[in-house]
């Protein structure tokens, strides 16, 4: 038995928003008579932080502490439309709503204490709960007072609603593809390098490090983001080595019905991972974020393969890569038959898998 | 900024961590019936016959649901964008995947509903199985979509597969010094959240319903129920958004629109939970990709031009399949900019259970692929793979595969980032590098021509 360092490097993209957006979102705003926030979004927490990040816009952008904000996404009578918590269109798509109607409840707001402090609006700012005018801080207004004001002396109610839609990229000509506008709200990219230790008696590989870096657009809660980082560079090594509902696919049988039998990765051994942030704002973005949910899991997979090769010299190119795969493998290369084809300027790996090897019905080369 | 930015605990962290949080499984109501499916045992079976007589006769079942009792019985995730549905909410003719429900029971425990699916009496001839994608296209295959058949065949412009092209292909392989072919095949996983699939369906007193439930995608769910029931969207009331993890697999909207219909017809709540078996076994996994890449390259290292052609395998029904290869063939050339494209890509059928999102939908697989056979090509040229990747990636008005100039991409500052990070001296040519529109040695002729003019090409 012998123990093989290797390691290999992935570079990804990957969209925020659906695919060919026009995917849209909307949200309201209402202040109570104290002053608190009540956001009502359709957006679903999934555990991606949706609630947190958008009530953190909300407090950023009218002006008010974070624990002023309430946030309700409970159910669709009271919260309007957003198209989900997938195509990691939440923070950038939703957000951009909650961000529009929290501008206009911070004008509302602005605007009444104008009002009651007989200044022009324009003159004001607002900043943790408390609006004062410009040049001259000590005369000041509480948020809670101004939206007292509205409720008991104007008898207004202070609210605000955005909405936000990247409208639809058509698909113009189907026979090339291409389409009349962006397809995406925003791209973000990533790095990996894989660390790994490749058994060559056993076929087991144990990640021993991933270092990623991830250009993100902006850290909106960099706790969180973290959380997403790291969870998806879990997921990714579980597709890159273990997890697969047909073991045997394509064939039908021997799947794992429970999490005895069906493989993801477990705390123990779980390798180091270390994250370097790169913060390059959107255009679009509120804030300048960009999605990070999905891609967290894409690089890992072929950066962990690329370091099998490196530490073993053979390449497994179907996934996941099981002990039984890349034991095949090294036998395949003992026996001098893991070697591509090569044909004039052509090498041809992997024919074995090929659909033109394996079917008959018509001929695929392009 | 003070808020923007900060380490903010997750505003409903403590709940979670302590338990006090209300899941949809926490939600316990008078009266409350509980809900079992009678799943397909066989991958592939014509339905002859269905006596669910013997389940109703069962002391305790409240209400029995078949296909007869769907308003709308067909109605597809992407209807709204104009693809047609394929499948039955319950089989009627056909179960097509082993796993798909062909009835559900709402009785007083869930002990008594699994007992009265047992007792449904079904009698099926069973036909030959389509698994592999590869053979999907072969004379005399089994059948799997009575839509569709094998494979998706109605892309914009009567189009069987989905397009990409770009460039002079033919011209790029002529020219090419190298050609390098690969197949990469990745694999369906589950998503494996914590919270399995569940609802609860309330039919209220003044005829609405309230259904409290997983969906990642509160709006989206409630056509599809409104959409199956034939209702306005005031009749029913969604009620959820705090999720026991999604990762894709709660958009289906897998249990709300059956758990209703048994609530409306036995006039009692109805709550249905599926087992961990259940949603290893009969939920939607993330889709196989069978992926072939060719790429034309020059000695010194320029990716001229790649051919692909991607099978990806939907299961027996298309859910977002269509959504999740369109996104996949926008994607096909990653970080890089490869000016000459030949891609095709298909939705094919399969008896197995339908495929749809996944965290990185259309992408991670892709991604996976694309990153080896970079990384092959790289070391067939005898090159850095640092240097490799960095010459090629993408830069500021570039173009994407279907012809948008890339506006801020980021390809060369996280791979400078990865290098420092791991401690790999790059060249200081390769340091000096920018995302900033390719001039000079940057931009050779052959990729003159697909630069943008003037933004958005």
């Amino acid at each position: 038995m012998t123990l093989h360092r290797g390691r290999g490097m992935s570079t990804i993209e990957y969209p925020t928003g659906m695919n060919q957006n026009g995917d849209p979102s909307q949200a309201w705003i209402k202040v109570k008579p104290d002053g608190r926030v009540d956001v009502f979004s359709g957006t679903a927490d999934i555990g991606n932080g949706s609630k947190t990040i958008q009530s953190q816009i909300v407090a950023e952008t009218i002006g008010v502490p974070y624990d002023w904000v309430t946030f309700d996404n409970s159910n669709t009578d009271s919260s309007p439309l957003c198209t989900g918590t997938f195509a990691s269109r939440a923070t950038f798509v939703a957000g951009n709503a909650v961000l529009k109607a929290a501008r206009e409840v911070r004008g509302r707001i602005l605007e009444i204490a104008g009002r009651e402090m007989e200044i022009d609006p324009g003159d004001l700012e607002l900043e943790d709960g408390s609006v004062s005018v410009v040049g001259t801080p000590a005369r000041s207004m509480g948020v809670d007072e101004v939206a007292g004001a509205a409720t008991f002396v104007h008898g207004e109610l202070l609210t605000g609603d955005g909405a936000h839609l990247n409208p639809a990229a058509e698909i113009i000509d189907p026979e090339t593809g291409e389409v009349d506008k962006p397809p995406h709200a925003a791209i973000s990219y990533a790095a990996c390098v894989a660390e790994v230790e490749v058994d060559d008696e056993t076929g087991v590989v144990r990640v021993v490090k991933l270092t990623q870096a991830y250009d993100i657009g902006r850290a909106m809660n960099p706790t969180l983001l973290e959380g997403q980082i790291d969870g998806g560079a879990v997921m990714g090594l579980g597709f890159g080595l273990l997890e697969d509902s047909y073991p045997y696919y394509p064939a039908n049988e021997h799947r794992g019905e429970s999490m005895n039998t069906y493989h993801v990765p477990g705390m123990e051994g779980l390798p180091a991972v270390e994250n370097v942030l790169i913060e390059n704002p959107s255009t679009g973005g509120p804030y300048g974020a960009k999605g990070i949910g999905e891609m967290a899991n894409n690089a890992q997979p072929a950066a962990i393969a690329i370091a099998i090769h490196d530490a073993v010299g053979v390449w497994v190119t179907e996934f996941p890569i099981t002990p039984e795969r890349l034991l095949a493998a090294l036998d395949r290369e003992a026996a001098g038959e893991d070697q591509p084809r090569r044909e004039g300027k052509r090498v041809i790996y992997d024919e074995h898998l090929s659909v033109n090897t394996v079917a008959t019905a018509k001929s695929w080369r392009p | 900024m003070k808020v923007v930015g900060a380490r903010l605990p997750r505003y409903d962290g403590v709940g979670h961590v302590t338990g006090r949080t209300t899941y949809v499984d926490d939600v316990r109501l008078p009266g409350m019936l509980h809900a079992a499916a009678l799943r397909s045992p066989h991958h592939n079976a014509r339905i002859i016959d269905v006596d669910t007589g013997p389940a109703e006769a069962m002391a305790g079942v409240r209400a029995v649901i078949t296909h007869a009792d769907v308003p709308t019985l067909v109605y597809g995730h992407l209807s709204g964008a104009g693809i047609d549905g394929d499948e039955p909410l319950l089989a009627k003719d056909f179960v097509r995947y082993k796993g798909q429900p062909i009835a559900l029971v709402a009785a007083d425990s869930v002990q008594i509903a699994r007992a009265a699916c047992d007792a449904i009496v079904v009698d099926y001839e069973e036909l030959p199985t389509l698994l592999d994608v590869r053979l999907a296209f072969e004379d005399g295959a089994p059948v799997v979509n009575d839509r569709f058949g094998n494979w998706y065949k109605e892309f914009e412009g009567g189009l069987e597969a989905r397009q990409i092209r770009k460039g002079d292909i033919d011209r790029a392989f002529d020219d090419a010094d190298l050609i390098v072919e690969g197949v990469y095949r990745t694999q369906a996983v589950e998503q494996a959240p914590l919270e399995t699939q569940v609802c609860v369906a309330v039919p209220e007193p003044d005829g609405r319903l309230t259904i409290h439930t997983c969906t990642q995608a509160l709006y989206f769910s409630l056509g599809v129920v409104c959409a199956h029931l034939e209702l306005p969207m005031s009749k029913v009331k969604m009620v959820g958004g705090t999720v026991g993890g999604g990762f894709g697999g709660k958009v289906d909207t897998a249990s709300d629109t059956l758990a209703a219909l048994a609530a409306r017809k036995s006039g009692l709540p109805v709550k249905w939970r599926w087992t961990r078996e259940e949603e290893m076994l009969a939920s939607s996994t993330r889709g196989p990709w069978h992926m072939e890449i060719i790429d034309a390259v020059t000695s010194d290292g320029w990716i001229l031009g790649r051919k692909m052609l991607t099978l990806h395998d939907a299961g027996a029904y298309g859910r977002f399949s269509v959504y999740g290869l369109t996104k996949h063939s926008f994607h096909h050339t990653g970080a890089y900019t490869i000016p000459n494209l030949h891609f095709d890509g298909y939705v094919v059928f399969t008896n197995r259970i339908p495929t749809s999102a996944m965290r990185g939908y259309g992408v991670t697989g892709l991604s996976t692929a694309i990153e080896v056979h970079t990384e092959r090509v790289a070391n067939e040229l005898g090159m850095d793979p640092y240097e490799f990747r960095l010459k090629n990636a993408n830069r500021v008005n570039d173009t994407s595969p279907n012809r948008i100039a890339y506006e801020d991409p980021s390809t060369v500052e996280v791979l400078q980032s990865i290098a420092a990070a791991t401690g790999t001296e790059l060249d200081g040519s390769l340091r000096a590098m920018t995302r900033g529109e390719r001039t000079d040695d940057l931009l050779p002729d052959h990729l003159v021509g697909q630069i943008a003019q003037g933004g958005h090409g």
